[in-house]
């Protein structure tokens, strides 16, 4: 059944790991003098504390990982990080609730972004580092991460990678599951240093560009100002931002090919990146042309707003540079549309994802060929590969528990009170790991305002989304505990 | 090392499994999708779903880099054209299945090496080999070979005539035996014996040794009384039985039993005059009985279906056979059959998976490679200079419980080791322990 050992050995592997990266905010808040530096001293001791008592735990393991066990281990290990992460939030007394810490470091993990805080700058840097961190780490996956840099998945790597990995189907770039990480976490850290040197040039501070890399490349959106990238008044660093959520909504194995392995036509050939590129343009230039004649706004501004706004939403990352809710509705409404659709499979951001809309627009129209043609047979085909009919079940499947749970969440939340439009996008946002929802949750409001319940209800959301799906709900069929 | 296999057949994902279980970089290629997706999911290897035939296929799966490339698919001509291409973009070592047996002649190797094919094998010839083996020793379950021959692996099954029954293997006559015994099998436990271990009925012994001691292990297990055998009935006429046929020495007398008519025309063609070929049913008993099932001392079952092969050997048995031999080629039935008191049992996947592991190893043994035998791993070691097996004698080495020294290749030369052996650099150790000790064990020779 589940090898509960094995388990708590590789989850305070896991806790040991969280415990180092608290140790080293712990060294910026001595670096910068200020009053955080308890708080994660200690967090940081009882995380090793729980890592050490996990690991006596897991003693003598089977070293064995079936496949339920790898989705035991993933699900349990973004709750705990989440758990131990809060604590720096709340034993600091900077967030005073456990709700509200909960929420942030959920949201951190989760590559969400929203967040609760209405005075984003009182925060000493430590914590503000964290709350990066946290996106960083979640960015390409808790436990791929610890597959990158620990040799202890000697066995059940690839169980954890199915569990943790987005997309329905995972291509390697290397044969074996722990290098084919490291290239991909050398192309994240890649892409991370190239923007702190670019947004260095834009005059931004050594702090803030790092911070603000360590969130665009995981698409997390969690920045060290109230009013995100709009409180730098710099059309330059816009750009570098857009340039950079962009790079992290591709697919990593194609970036990997792209930049490591000179092979340009597989990024150029490939069907889900026509589908990012035309997406992301569509809506660009509808966007610009409503702006343009709608807002007092010149056509570089437009356009760059436009732009901006829209690959921050498709990439679910959620940087803010202009309030969309001082736009015209119409634009609110495509804003909830493009966090539904998401970037590429493989790459840091949520939502259904370009891949999956693909295949299922490839479906419906074969559905229509097929009422002409009742005998034709009709493939569907990405990348020249016939898509088989159980992938083509699994996306038809996960589209409509997206949109059940959309609707299950939105229902939920209006029970709790929340206003209508509210309701809807923060369950959108919550569920594709975006950040910024419409209304009172609009991007120049923080999501403080929320019922205690509905922040957890959010939570749960960003990590089901974030896992896309099945590796949390499958916990919940009674099914997947039965002995047989 | 980047191996990539082409054809995820029995063979391929057999071979593909146990190869990526040791850190080999492995990919796995075949047209069939739906035959890829479930290894690509479970185990730490990367498929390639392209044709092994096709160019631009072999390049996509980096062929460029491999160093060793095996064609496994079903068709010979496939297998082959995979490997001429495979070489030609710059695989280093290319190994084909083929059907032929001329192809195996060794006068054509430097023919085959010529075109890009660099080794050949073929399941039905070494499976016919390893029944006849099997026939020829009839007292012997296993049979193993390290470096060609210089050491034999053989496990033998303890009845009540064995002269070691009951006694703590340390007394088991001093220093000088010219015998190592590895592992035990006692129903399903495998037991890696220490001194104070004994032997009990029923256990199935692994004894290392050299050939030339292999009379002195007969003895000592009770199996002079074995009688020889003569007369083989092989049931299914397939090609492993044809092989087989053309391998037993002069003095046996083969029937084969098929029940479909052309076949038997077939095979009239393809054996020699001695062999007598039957049409029937080999499940009718009276048909065996008639045709001197009393008088045979060894029944072969190389029917396509294995329980049909199980059941059929469990009948011969009961009707006073001594050897039985079943082809099995359900993986998950064999270590059932075993313990149905069948003699060997054949598997023509395994076969050929661990005869192309075998020339992995021969090419080369500076690193671990490792065998999975009777659940206990069997690992070849080349002893570094300078690394701790070779500060003192073994029995002061204090190696973990669950691991044990087989014996060693000095020279091309096997010697088996005793408590006093020094091991020296650059000897080849043979080391047998159970699953989880490898790791333990490896520390001794870096």
């Amino acid at each position: 059944m589940i090898n509960s050992k094995m388990i708590c050995k590789i989850m305070g592997s896991l806790f040991f790991i969280e415990a180092g990266f608290l140790i080293l905010c712990a060294l910026l808040a001595i670096y910068y003098k200020e009053t955080d530096l308890t708080a994660f001293l200690s967090s940081a001791a009882i995380t090793a504390g729980a890592g050490i008592v996990f690991s006596i735990f897991g003693k003598n393991a089977e070293r064995k990982i079936s496949r339920r066990d790898g989705y035991v281990v993933v699900s349990l290990a973004w709750i705990f990080f989440s758990l131990f992460g809060m604590l720096p939030f709340y034993l600091s007394g900077y967030i005073p609730s456990i709700t509200d810490a909960f929420f942030e470091t959920m949201s951190g993990f989760t590559t969400t972004g929203a967040s609760i805080l209405d005075n984003i700058e009182s925060l000493p840097h430590g914590l503000l580092f964290w709350r990066s961190m946290t996106q960083w780490i979640g960015g390409l996956g808790i436990v791929f991460f610890t597959i990158a840099v620990l040799p202890i998945f000697g066995v059940g790597g690839v169980q954890l990678f199915a569990a943790e990995a987005t997309g329905p189907t995972h291509d390697k770039v290397h044969p074996r599951i722990g290098v084919t990480a490291k290239w991909i976490w050398s192309i994240y850290l890649g892409l991370t240093i190239a923007e702190v040197f670019l947004l260095l040039l834009g005059g931004m501070d050594v702090f803030d560009s790092v911070c603000h890399s360590l969130t665009t490349t995981a698409t997390g959106g969690y920045s060290t100002k109230q009013n995100s990238i709009a409180a730098f008044h710099s059309p330059y660093i816009e750009y570098v931002i857009t340039l950079f959520m962009f790079l992290s909504g591709i697919n990593f194995t194609l970036l990997f090919l792209f930049f490591l392995k000179g092979k340009f036509k597989r990024l150029i050939e490939n069907t889900e990146f026509h589908w990012y590129l035309g997406t992301v343009g569509c809506f660009t230039l509808f966007t610009t042309v409503t702006l343009v004649l709608t807002s007092p706004m010149g056509i570089e501004e437009s356009f760059r707003k436009a732009i901006f706004q829209v690959v921050s939403l498709q990439t679910t990352t959620g940087f803010i540079s202009a309030d969309y809710m001082t736009w015209v509705p119409v634009l609110w409404t495509l804003m909830c549309i493009i966090m539904l659709f998401g970037a590429c499979a493989g790459s840091t951001s949520g939502g259904i994802k370009c891949i999956r809309i693909a295949i299922m627009s490839r479906v419906s129209r074969n559905e229509f060929k097929r009422i002409i043609h009742p005998n034709a047979v009709l493939p569907v085909r990405i990348n020249r590969q016939v898509i088989s009919s159980t992938t083509k079940s699994a996306i038809l499947a996960f589209t409509f528990l997206y949109i059940a749970i959309v609707f299950i969440g939105w229902l939920l939340l209006m029970i709790l009170g929340v206003g209508f439009e509210e309701a809807y996008s923060v369950v959108i946002s919550s569920l594709g790991n975006v950040g910024p929802g419409i209304g009172k949750c609009g991007p120049s409001y923080s999501w403080s305002g929320l019922p205690d319940m509905a922040k957890w209800i959010s939570a749960l959301l960003m990590l089901i989304g974030r896992l896309e799906l099945f590796t949390v709900l499958l916990l919940f069929t009674p099914g997947f505990w039965k002995k047989h | 090392m980047k191996i990539i296999i082409a054809g995820a057949g029995a063979v391929g994902t057999h071979l593909a499994k146990l190869l990526s279980g040791e850190k080999q970089d492995i990919i796995l290629m075949d047209e069939n999708e739906e035959k890829l997706s479930k290894l690509d999911s479970n185990f730490d290897l990367m498929t390639v779903n392209a044709s092994p035939t096709s160019i631009s296929g072999l390049k996509n799966a980096g062929v460029a880099g491999a160093d060793l490339f095996i064609g496994v698919m079903p068709e010979e001509s496939r297998n082959m054209t995979a490997c001429m291409l495979a070489t030609n973009l710059g695989a280093k070592k290319t190994v084909a299945r083929i059907d032929n047996y001329e192809y195996l002649l060794p006068k054509h190797k430097e023919f085959f090496s010529h075109l890009g094919v660099h080794s050949l094998i073929y399941p039905e010839m070494l499976a016919a080999k390893e029944i006849v083996d099997a026939i020829k020793m009839s007292w012997i379950r296993q049979w193993w070979e390290f470096c060609g021959g210089a050491l034999v692996l053989i496990g033998t099954k303890m009845r009540e005539t064995a002269e070691i029954l009951n006694v703590p293997l340390h007394e088991l006559g001093g220093r000088n035996i010219p015998f190592h015994i590895v592992a035990i099998k006692r129903g399903n436990e495998t037991i890696i014996p220490r001194g104070d271990d004994t032997i009990k009925l029923h256990d199935i012994v692994y004894f290392t040794t050299t050939k030339k001691y292999i009379p002195y292990i007969r003895k000592i297990a009770g199996k002079e009384n074995y009688a020889d055998v003569r007369n083989v009935m092989i049931m299914g006429g397939s090609r492993i039985a044809v092989r087989t046929t053309q391998y037993v020495p002069e003095y046996m007398q083969v029937k084969i039993i098929e029940n479909d008519i052309n076949r038997c025309n077939r095979l009239t063609e393809v054996v020699d005059d001695k062999v007598m070929i039957i049409n029937g049913d080999g499940r009718d008993m009276d048909l065996l009985l008639e045709e001197g099932l009393r008088n045979t001392e060894a029944f072969v079952a190389l029917t396509d279906n294995s329980e049909t092969n199980i059941l059929a050997c469990l009948a011969a048995k009961r009707m006073g056979v001594t050897k039985t031999v079943a082809e099995v080629e359900n993986i998950d039935y064999i270590s059932m059959a075993e313990s149905l008191d069948i003699g060997t049992v054949i598997n023509k996947k395994m076969i050929a998976a661990s005869h192309i592991y075998q020339m992995m190893l021969d090419a080369d043994v500076s690193n671990v490679k490792c065998l999975t035998f009777a659940n206990a791993d069997v690992a070849e070691f080349t002893v570094k200079a300078g690394s701790r097996i070779t500060k003192d004698a073994i029995k002061d080495m204090g190696l973990p419980k669950g691991v044990t020294i087989g014996g060693l290749i000095r020279n091309g030369e096997g010697i088996l080791v005793t408590g006093n052996t020094i091991i020296q650099p650059e000897d080849h150790v043979v080391v047998f322990c159970l699953g989880m000790m490898i790791k333990k064990a490896e520390k001794f020779f870096n």
